[in-house]
């Protein structure tokens, strides 16, 4: 296979969601054809630019599953298979990216906030940053905000992100904003929040700098904030 | 879940006149109705009841060459009589088959199992032996023991054996529903590289609103570790509860089947 029909190979399958060769994709009838594993170990064995790689078969095809979701078209395990697949693409190419000197778009610390155990929505973010070029580091759930700004700080994050599900729980992203400011750090990382409660007008009110409606709207707002 | 497509059987009074009368075009009109309803094998039972055992053995050949020419399905070979077996096998010329199936009897041991072997075939192996069906998991799972037993002799993987724990009709026995979970159960627990079947049906027998019961005993029974089921998959109300069973059971990636039954089509 030439590098072109290569790289067309692996978006498809990152938008078909096949991790590994015996996966069924959202059509029928690919299992067994080589999917994101199989043709990305191929694409690093051909040397092809990993910067390329990323590009043009991860970040443009999770754009059209984002779409197809955002239509109906697809359902959440449908993007979490489309996820799964950029996740194993970056782990086969996080050395590589790393040993030709790309540099990340930045240091992005991710967190469910105290309180709150739901991670799913903030895992499929995590996933999608890395995808679109970004190095994450994931807290995990249930963090309180004094771990929060220490993580950020010894990190020297330029990024943070916020989630919480429950009404309850999203009052909490307001104390690490806060926590933010008392330790002298707001204006040095930039504050994005989502959640199934949240609304641009809680972000707004809370004093973060973004709210994002989903994974794909987060690298989207990225996007725009000139990254 | 391996669904094991059950209406090709001669009992059965609409199937007797086709398997008789070897009507080639009824056959594979079935087998393909089958196959595109989601059956990953299809159970062939040619035993009419009223012919002689060479009379089987021809049809057995006659219907898996007809259906093995058309279709490329596993088949599932049906009979208790270990020639129309081994004439089925046969006629399948190394395509994938399943034997259905052995006892925990010396007599059907001794032939059966080497059968599997040489054709590299998977075995369904019923949880009875020479005095009968047992009445207790324990005793059940002796059966099975002794299956495996040969199974190893016989170099037969576990991996292609599949065990029955036996389904009765819980209209004559309340119990027998769980009893046969579990055994299922315990067959799991012991031998986990096995796999396990049963012929769903049966729990049924007698009553009405059978599609129901039978569905809500199927997702109890992949609960309890289920592999495959001898069924309709004809039956929407079946292939909704396989669906959603393996969805809930962590037994379809990606959701790829449900989504595949129930998202919207465009």
């Amino acid at each position: 296979m030439n590098e072109q029909e290569l790289i067309e190979k692996i978006a498809y399958n990152v938008i078909q969601g096949r991790v590994i060769a015996e996966d069924e994709g959202f059509d029928e009838g690919l299992e067994g054809q080589p999917a994101v594993t199989e043709l990305m170990e191929q694409a690093v064995e051909q040397n092809i630019d990993a910067k390329k790689l990323v590009m043009e078969c991860l970040t443009g095809s999770m754009e059209d599953v984002g779409e197809k979701y955002d239509k109906g078209i697809y359902l959440i395990p449908d993007m979490l298979a489309s996820a799964e697949c950029v996740g194993a693409a970056m782990d086969i190419l996080g050395p590589r990216l790393a040993k030709a000197g790309i540099e990340s778009k930045g240091r992005f610390v991710l967190a469910t906030v105290a309180g709150d155990l739901h991670d799913i929505g903030k895992n499929i973010v995590g996933i999608m940053l890395k995808g679109a070029g970004f190095e994450v580091i994931d807290l995990g759930n249930d963090v309180p905000a004094d771990r929060i700004v220490e993580e950020t700080r010894k990190n020297n994050a330029q990024f943070l992100g916020l989630s919480a599900l429950l009404t309850t729980t999203m009052r909490e992203m307001e104390k690490v904003v806060k926590a933010l400011q008392n330790e002298g750090i707001r204006d040095k990382v930039r504050v994005l929040i989502g959640g199934a409660p949240t609304s641009d007008k809680f972000a707004k009110q809370i004093g973060a700098d973004a709210y994002c409606r989903d994974a794909f709207h987060a690298v989207d707002v990225l996007r725009k904030m000139n990254i | 879940m391996i669904i094991i497509g059950e209406q090709i059987n001669a009992t059965r009074s609409d199937i007797k006149p086709i398997i008789e009368n070897h009507r080639e075009d009824k056959l594979i009109e079935l087998a393909q109705k089958l196959a595109k309803a989601g059956a990953t094998y299809i159970d062939v039972n040619i035993g009419t009841g009223s012919g002689t055992s060479n009379d089987e053995v021809d049809d057995m050949r006659w219907a898996v060459k007809t259906i093995g020419d058309k279709i490329d399905i596993p088949l599932c070979l049906d009979s208790a009589d270990a020639a129309v077996l081994e004439a089925g096998l046969e006629a399948r010329e190394s395509k994938p088959a399943m034997i259905n199936s052995t006892k925990a009897e010396k007599k059907h041991l001794e032939r059966i199992v080497p059968m599997a072997k040489r054709y590299n075939a998977k075995l369904v192996a019923l949880a009875m032996d020479e005095s009968g069906i047992p009445k207790t998991p324990e005793g059940r799972l002796a059966a099975c023991r002794k299956v495996a037993d040969w199974c190893t002799k016989c170099d037969v993987p576990m991996k292609n054996v599949f065990f029955d724990p036996l389904v009765l009709p819980v209209s004559a026995g309340p119990m027998q529903g769980l009893l046969t979970l579990n055994t299922l159960a315990s067959i799991k627990k012991e031998f986990s590289e096995a796999k396990t079947v049963i012929g769903l049906s049966n729990v049924s027998f007698g009553l009405p609103a059978r599609a129901i019961l039978n569905a809500a005993f199927l997702q109890m029974a992949m609960y309890a570790g289920l592999d495959a089921a001898i069924m309709d998959p004809l039956n929407e109300t079946l292939m909704q509860a396989v669906r959603t069973g393996e969805a809930l059971v962590g037994k379809d990636r990606h959701f790829r089947k449900y989504s595949r039954k129930f998202r919207r089509k465009n």
